[in-house]
């Protein structure tokens, strides 16, 4: 009863953040825009509609933007719940994609395994990438937030060098790798140009997984509970520094193999010349999630929604796409705020025990009466 | 190519660019060092010092003063940190994901908000002019010195009040008394409120004068350093900022030191990415792998003395 009353609580207060960051945007539009309303209707309704029905080419194109986040989503998920401030997924996204791109180039066995191996060799790169900062943090105590920082421009300086110097295609006018085997690219979802590839389904295939490793299995446990109260963890004989490196090497994992699905699926050559700004997109899903796997997709899902509606209303209106980020962050701060409407949740906590007691009162004395 | 960068590294010019690039590292380093010491995470410097650039350059644009541009930055930085304060400390947002929050806002909001003042697109090269930006300063007597005067002369006034600060700094924390509750909160927030210290008062101005500290550190940024703003500002300054603050021992003279050696490391890539045979993005990597090195070396020496401290008890 009161497990449920707390679960509406949290809707509500998702729904007031929610409510918050669209009036911070209405008040920027009308303030920007000659014509609010149409800016307004762009953002809110013109991914779903065009035209009077249903575009299931801009459905596509949100699904297909939701695949990398709900990877970089997943990560955060893990290694914030051991209380681990690892920002290394950014950097991550950056060399799976790299990595996976070189092994679909050079590795090409000329069948579809390519893409396996690809996607798993990158992820695994990554994987050990992450492993550095952790066992820092282990072994030295060294801020696992600092030291993957800077990680994150060490393996985008690291992964520009052998992009300019040693693979890049020399016949091209801008600088990008060579175009990776045909067999190494992830076919599509559905015909047409869309973007939307098999890697949508390998996302939620692997919500379903670490959902499961994260709610049903011991190492998942022992994460969460490291996350909740680390000494208690240790006193009752976890090993609790083997699990902070797991966990980040799980999200090192994760953003890797995002970041190999975005390119092995959208491009034909790896061209990314900065990072590409998943991994922070990442923990914005994370948050918004609350560190809960299996509601990543649905916060992927919002944050595509109001991504493409901002670059919609950019497209037709007079407003700068870039007021998404305004807006994400304003939903992302309220999320977080545990202490948000807390007097209200102070309430219903009030109200449920009231409750308790009065049913506890009222069936008391039948069972009275039934003994005399 | 070593001689090369070698003759390169013992020219005055070197020198003083090290002192040029280190400021805007050494004002945020400055800032994790305040709030860091009222046990307050402020990781949020990247986003805070990137929007402080944008209203410095536009302040001074309006009222064509750079010094009224300076003081916006200062009081926007305030603002953006008291905004973190209020999430983190009366909606119990943690501190980390509040300072994240502010850096997700800067990259798009500033672009945003840049067009919605001016209508300008992401930089504000059209809107500055030379008699806006921060003016350098020669020092009289020290300038005629030869190679002193080379090195320590004609830097912008922010600058030597980076420098000044690390001292200012210093003064606050341990020389007066709000000083002293600053560190008290941070040490032991428990032990502080049980002897009447309003802890969440204190971390407020722990973090309003870190604003104050990224406020100079973006306007040095966008009104000398590059001459206008641009998304690109920043680069990372700020999270190296939190990793100089960490080897420094989030003391404000080791933190200093240590965004020197950063310093150093930046200006050495300036320099060394225009020799042949030299990769610039390897180069560009240094700094950041210096951190990690640095940091590495800190908490292994801290390990030890942890160590030795055990070993006597036993």
């Amino acid at each position: 009863m009161n497990n449920r009353r707390m679960f509406m609580f949290e809707i509500i207060r998702g729904a007031a953040a929610i409510l918050v960051a669209l009036i911070v945007a209405m008040v920027f539009i009308f303030i920007c825009s000659d014509k609010p309303f149409e800016a307004l209707r762009y953002m809110l309704v013109a991914p779903l509609i065009t035209n009077g029905s249903i575009s299931m080419n801009s459905i596509y194109t949100i699904l297909a933007a939701m695949t990398p986040i709900i990877f970089t989503g997943l990560a955060v998920c893990v290694m914030f719940s051991s209380n681990q401030f690892n920002l290394g997924g950014e950097g991550c996204v950056m060399l799976g994609g790299f990595v996976a791109a070189l092994v679909g180039i050079y590795w090409s066995t000329g069948t579809y395994l390519d893409i396996v191996i690809a996607v798993l060799v990158a992820s695994a790169a990554c994987a050990a990438v992450l492993y550095i900062p952790a066992v820092l943090k282990v072994k030295l105590g060294a801020s696992e937030m600092v030291s993957s920082l800077m990680m994150n421009y060490i393996i985008m300086y690291v992964v520009l060098h052998f992009l300019n110097h040693v693979f890049a295609d020399g016949s091209k006018g801008s600088v990008q790798t060579f175009p990776f085997a045909a067999t190494a690219k992830i076919p599509q979802l559905v015909a047409g140009g869309s973007k939307l590839t098999w890697g949508f389904l390998i996302a939620l295939l692997f919500t379903l997984l670490v959902a499961l490793f994260m709610y049903r299995m011991r190492w998942g446990y022992s994460i969460r509970m490291i996350g909740i109260n680390e000494n208690f963890a240790k006193y009752s004989g976890m090993k609790v520094g083997a699990v902070i490196i797991l966990s980040q090497v799980i999200g090192g994992f994760l953003s890797g193999m995002g970041g190999a699905i975005e390119v092995l699926g959208r491009y034909e050559t790896f061209l990314w010349r900065d990072l590409p700004g998943h991994g922070w997109t990442g923990i914005t899903v994370a948050i918004l999630a609350k560190n809960n796997p299996i509601f990543i997709p649905v916060a992927a899902f919002f944050i595509s929604y109001l991504n493409r509606g901002c670059t919609l209303m950019a497209t037709y209106c007079d407003v700068p796409s870039e007021m998404v980020d305004i807006i994400q962050a304003v939903i992302f701060l309220f999320f977080a705020a545990e202490k948000f409407l807390a007097k209200y949740r102070q309430k219903l906590v009030v109200a449920g025990a009231k409750e308790e007691i009065a049913q506890k009162t009222a069936s008391t004395p039948k069972a009275e009466g039934g003994e005399a | 190519m070593f001689e090369q960068i070698i003759t390169m590294v013992f020219q005055t010019d070197f020198a003083f660019s090290i002192f040029r690039i280190t400021a805007p590292i050494l004002f945020a380093a400055l800032a994790a060092v305040v709030a860091e010491k009222a046990g307050v995470v402020n990781i949020g410097l990247e986003g805070i010092m990137l929007i402080c650039g944008l209203f410095g350059t536009l302040f001074s644009f309006w009222t064509q003063s750079w010094f009224i541009g300076v003081l916006g930055a200062i009081v926007v930085g305030i603002l953006l940190a008291l905004m973190i304060g209020f999430f983190a400390l009366k909606l119990h947002t943690d501190i980390i994901l509040a300072g994240i929050a502010v850096n997700t806002m800067s990259a798009g909001g500033t672009i945003f908000l840049l067009y919605l003042f001016t209508g300008e697109r992401g930089n504000t090269a059209s809107l500055t002019s030379s008699n806006i930006l921060i003016p350098t300063i020669k020092i009289p007597g020290l300038h005629q010195i030869p190679i002193l005067g080379d090195i320590f002369s004609g830097h912008a006034v922010l600058t030597y009040v980076a420098f000044l600060l690390v001292f200012l700094i210093w003064v606050l924390l341990y020389k007066t008394s709000i000083g002293l509750q600053i560190r008290a909160v941070g040490e032991n927030a428990h032990a502080a409120e049980s002897v009447g210290v309003s802890v969440i008062k204190i971390q407020y101005i722990a973090l309003a004068i870190s604003g104050i500290l990224c406020g100079m550190g973006g306007a040095f940024m966008s009104m000398y350093y590059s001459q206008s703003w641009n998304t690109g500002l920043v680069a990372g300054r700020g999270f190296i900022a939190l990793a100089a603050q960490a080897m420094g021992r989030g003391e404000p003279v080791g933190t200093m030191f240590s965004s020197l050696l950063f310093g150093f490391a930046q200006a050495l890539r300036t320099k060394v990415s225009g020799v042949q045979g030299v990769s610039s993005n390897l180069i560009s990597a240094m700094p950041y792998l210096v951190t990690i090195i640095g940091l590495v070396l800190y908490a292994a020496s801290t390990m030890k003395k942890v160590k030795k401290i055990k070993n006597k008890d036993k």
